[in-house]
């Protein structure tokens, strides 16, 4: 009797699991409310026609039809998406971890920390700031690139980058050259930073020096990196329009509009809520496929480590 | 967005405006009024002469009628992510000025109040036997422009306080060196600017937005104007009288199912090819360049401009050469087989549009039993009575007055002309969305450019009206049946017309 007395109700590891659970269930809740309600309301929303203030009506799956038979900016907003990205993930894949292979390559430990810093710094600028300044002073008609081309007698082929419609894509496609400040080359030295040093001790042994040991040994050692700037740049490559919006609007025409874009667009200047929110599904299913595809057939060292 | 208020002038005697928390105690009604920039009190339009007054004086003759009322003038945004913000939560203006046809897309949603019970009813600061004192559309100048910015169902939503209207601004010094007069057709007004060409200036001044909405709709007008009686297959019973044959966005929809506006239509093809035609005439940079700089230094023979210009090159001391102004010239058979005829058309119309949102009766949120809409529309009678009325749009020569017994200033009588010709056959940019008109706008630019041939821009723009055409009529069910029935009964007039669209046999 005693014994079933001093038992607890709650078990001790109930109880610590409790604890565990009612500290995890405000972030839960606040993740569920914020985060995947709106997913389901916009998924929800995207078979409406829905504006603010107005009555919403079911149109079925509409929206849908419209943006892959009638809706004249789909085709060649799809495309330029396309292009932005592939561009996006070589530049990101291959020159910041040429650089990072640079400074790893540096023997004074001081010079190493001096480009490190001197690369990461240009990340504490603000996206907008950056596409300000390559609207306003580096594409203008007055700009870097135009005064340059006067200065040697190049004058004739100044143009307006942004707003020629020949020159707008690439223009902006080229928005951070040289593409080499920041966030992934951080990543790439922090990946070549962990390559055992019997590893390199064992590829100098066996004379696999310089360019051969970079893509026999240091980019097989870091594809997990890879791998995590891949999605990230293909994420970023499909969801982003902010800097466009600033630097072109997706214009001229719509030579540098992008989905993303175009759901902005119908969302707040066209009022069409509801078609907006099909093009966000629609983004996003694209978006959950890739990374699938990524994760399925992109593997790092240790998965292929762990498959042998 | 309206001009910076930097330069806020207040007369002696007129209390500064201000908002909602300073309201004294003993005022029921706060109006809360966005005249614009051309009237705002306090201001010099274009920076030129001494601020506005007009409308502080308006308003404190108001207030001393109804002391119980006050006006605060609202410097508010008229962009559309502003607006929808503030009238879906009923914090907007009491009278906005905005563009009426942004207005419709949203008249459902119960933002804006219908006029057309107080127009049809007096003006009550209007003696007997006076325009208005029967019913308060009297008082309209422009009865056609004006009656004709009923909305798309069938309610009017808006008064035309004034009136704009474009016309081409030209140097009468180059004309005089040129040795060229004012055309009085299109062919000669092409021969003149090709010698102004050849004289080593660029003949006319435009940007691309003249082109997506006055050139469009002018050019519309002079190659379909003689078909109308074969295809204008809806008459309203209110608005026919004054806007004979307009083409409403239902039956676009309806002939663009039979062909029209698509690359089997033979004058839709004329139509964007001589449009072209004319831009070829202008200055390199329609997209990005000031237009008027070019006019100003001389270095342009003509501008394609609003009257609103025209004050503003008067007060410019630095124009050293005469100009004058001109209406574009109608169409020959030797411009194109498809002319019509007939004159050009009016392009500009209604300059301020003042519609009245659902805050008027936010005391009951309901529009029957609002005192403080009754007050609302009150003022806006007042402001339209001559005297008053007088006192702003005549304060310098901006905009063209519509009210009957206020005189046009001298420097606005040709457009005051102009405005008495017929009014369009249809306002394009403005017959569908938001959408379609971003694509038709943003789209023309490439083709009057050359960077699209008139192919691809005429796919582009199929495909803009497919879409626009499946959006309206899920949303709107237009009576294509009825349609169809005029469609036959006009078939034998049709017969008589040249080059009508036959789409291609399905089988």
């Amino acid at each position: 009797m005693a014994d079933k007395k001093d038992k607890p109700f709650i078990s001790y590891k109930l109880r610590g699991a409790l604890v565990c659970y009612s500290i995890i269930i405000i972030p839960i809740l606040l993740l569920g409310l914020f985060t995947y309600l709106p997913v389901f309301w916009a998924f929800q929303k995207s078979f409406y026609d829905f504006e603010i203030g107005g009555i919403s009506h079911f149109v079925g799956l509409s929206h849908y039809i419209e943006y892959f038979t009638t809706d004249p900016t789909t085709y060649i907003s799809l495309v330029n998406m396309a292009f932005f990205t592939l561009f996006a993930v070589v530049v990101r894949l291959s020159l910041p971890l040429i650089v990072a292979k640079l400074i790893i390559s540096i023997q004074s430990e001081r010079w190493r920390h001096f480009y490190r810093i001197l690369f990461l710094a240009p990340i504490v600028v603000p996206g907008v700031a950056t596409m300000l300044i390559w609207g306003g002073m580096i594409y203008s008609s007055q700009g870097l690139i135009n005064e340059f081309l006067r200065l040697i007698g190049l004058g004739n082929y100044t143009h307006a980058w942004l707003a020629n419609p020949g020159t707008a894509l690439i223009a902006v496609a080229m928005v951070g050259f040289p593409f080499i400040g920041g966030f992934e080359v951080l990543i790439y030295y922090a990946g070549l930073s962990g390559i055992p040093e019997s590893v390199n001790e064992a590829a100098l042994l066996e004379g696999c020096v310089g360019i051969r040991k970079f893509f026999l040994i240091d980019i097989p050692m870091v594809l997990s990196q890879l791998k995590l700037i891949l999605i990230l740049t293909v994420i970023a490559g499909i969801q982003g329009f902010e800097g466009l919006i600033i630097l072109t609007s997706g214009g001229p025409g719509y030579r540098t509009t992008v989905p993303g874009l175009m759901m902005y667009f119908n969302a707040f200047s066209f009022q069409r809520f509801g078609y907006a929110c099909a093009v966000g599904v629609i983004l996003f299913v694209l978006i959950f496929t890739l990374t699938i595809i990524n994760f399925k057939f992109f593997k790092s060292a240790e998965e292929l480590q762990a498959t042998k | 967005m309206w001009p910076v208020q930097d330069e806020k002038y207040i007369p002696e005697g007129v209390e500064e405006t201000c908002s909602s928390t300073c309201t004294p105690a003993n005022v029921k009604y706060n109006i809360r009024f966005v005249p614009g920039g051309y009237y705002f009190p306090g201001i010099a339009p274009a920076g030129i002469g001494q601020p506005n007054k007009g409308f502080y004086e308006v308003a404190a003759a108001y207030e001393n009628l109804h002391p119980d009322t006050k006006i605060t003038f609202c410097d508010a945004m008229a962009r559309r992510e502003y607006l929808v913000t503030q009238l879906s939560s009923s914090k907007a203006p009491d009278i906005l000025n905005v563009n009426v046809e942004d207005v419709w897309p949203d008249v459902q949603k119960n933002w804006y109040v219908p006029l057309d019970n107080y127009l049809n009813n007096p003006n009550p600061y209007i003696p007997q036997g006076k325009p208005g004192s029967v019913q308060w559309w009297d008082m309209f100048k422009f009865q056609a422009i004006s009656r004709g910015k009923l909305a798309p169902n069938g309610k009017m939503y808006c008064i035309s306080y004034d009136m704009i209207e474009t016309a081409i601004y030209y140097n009468k010094n180059i004309f005089k060196k040129v040795g060229v007069k004012i055309p009085k057709n299109w062919d000669e007004y092409e021969e003149i600017m090709t010698k102004i060409r050849k004289a080593g200036y660029t003949p006319i001044q435009t940007v691309v937005t003249i082109y997506s909405d006055w050139g469009i709709d002018l050019f519309l007008d002079q190659l379909y104007y003689n078909i109308l009686p074969g295809i204008d297959l809806v008459k309203d019973p209110v608005r026919e009288k004054y806007l004979q044959g307009y083409l409403d966005w239902d039956e676009v929809c309806f002939l663009f199912k039979k062909g029209f506006f698509t690359r089997y239509d033979k004058r839709y093809r004329e139509l964007w090819k001589l449009l072209k035609r004319f831009r070829k005439f202008s200055n390199k940079d329609i997209a990005t360049e000031d237009m008027i700089r070019g006019f100003v230094r001389g270095d342009a023979a003509m501008i394609w401009s609003s009257n609103l210009i025209s004050y503003r090159f008067k007060a410019d001391k630095d124009i050293d050469f005469d100009w004058g102004v001109f209406y574009l010239p109608k169409f020959t058979t030797n411009t194109t087989k498809y002319a019509s005829g007939v004159d050009m058309c009016v392009i500009g119309g209604s300059g301020a549009q003042f519609e009245i949102s659902n805050s008027a009766f936010s005391d009951t949120g309901d529009p029957k039993t609002s005192e403080r809409l009754k007050r609302v529309v009150d003022f806006m009678q007042f402001i339209t009575v001559p005297d008053q009325y007088r006192k702003v749009v005549n304060e310098r020569p901006l905009l063209v007055p519509n009210i009957k017994g206020v005189e046009t200033l001298p420097l606005l009588k040709p457009f005051e002309k102009i405005l008495h010709r017929r009014y369009t056959t249809t306002k394009w940019t403005y017959t569908f969305d938001l959408k379609f008109s971003d694509i038709l706008e943003r789209m023309l630019l490439l083709y009057l450019d050359d960077y699209i041939s008139l192919d691809e821009w005429i796919e582009w723009q199929e495909k803009n009206l497919e879409s626009a055409y499946r959006r309206f009529t899920r949303k709107k069910h237009p009576d294509f049946a009825a349609m169809e029935k005029e469609w036959q009964r006009l078939a034998p007039i049709r017969k008589n017309y040249i080059d009508m669209p036959e789409l291609p046999d399905k089988n």
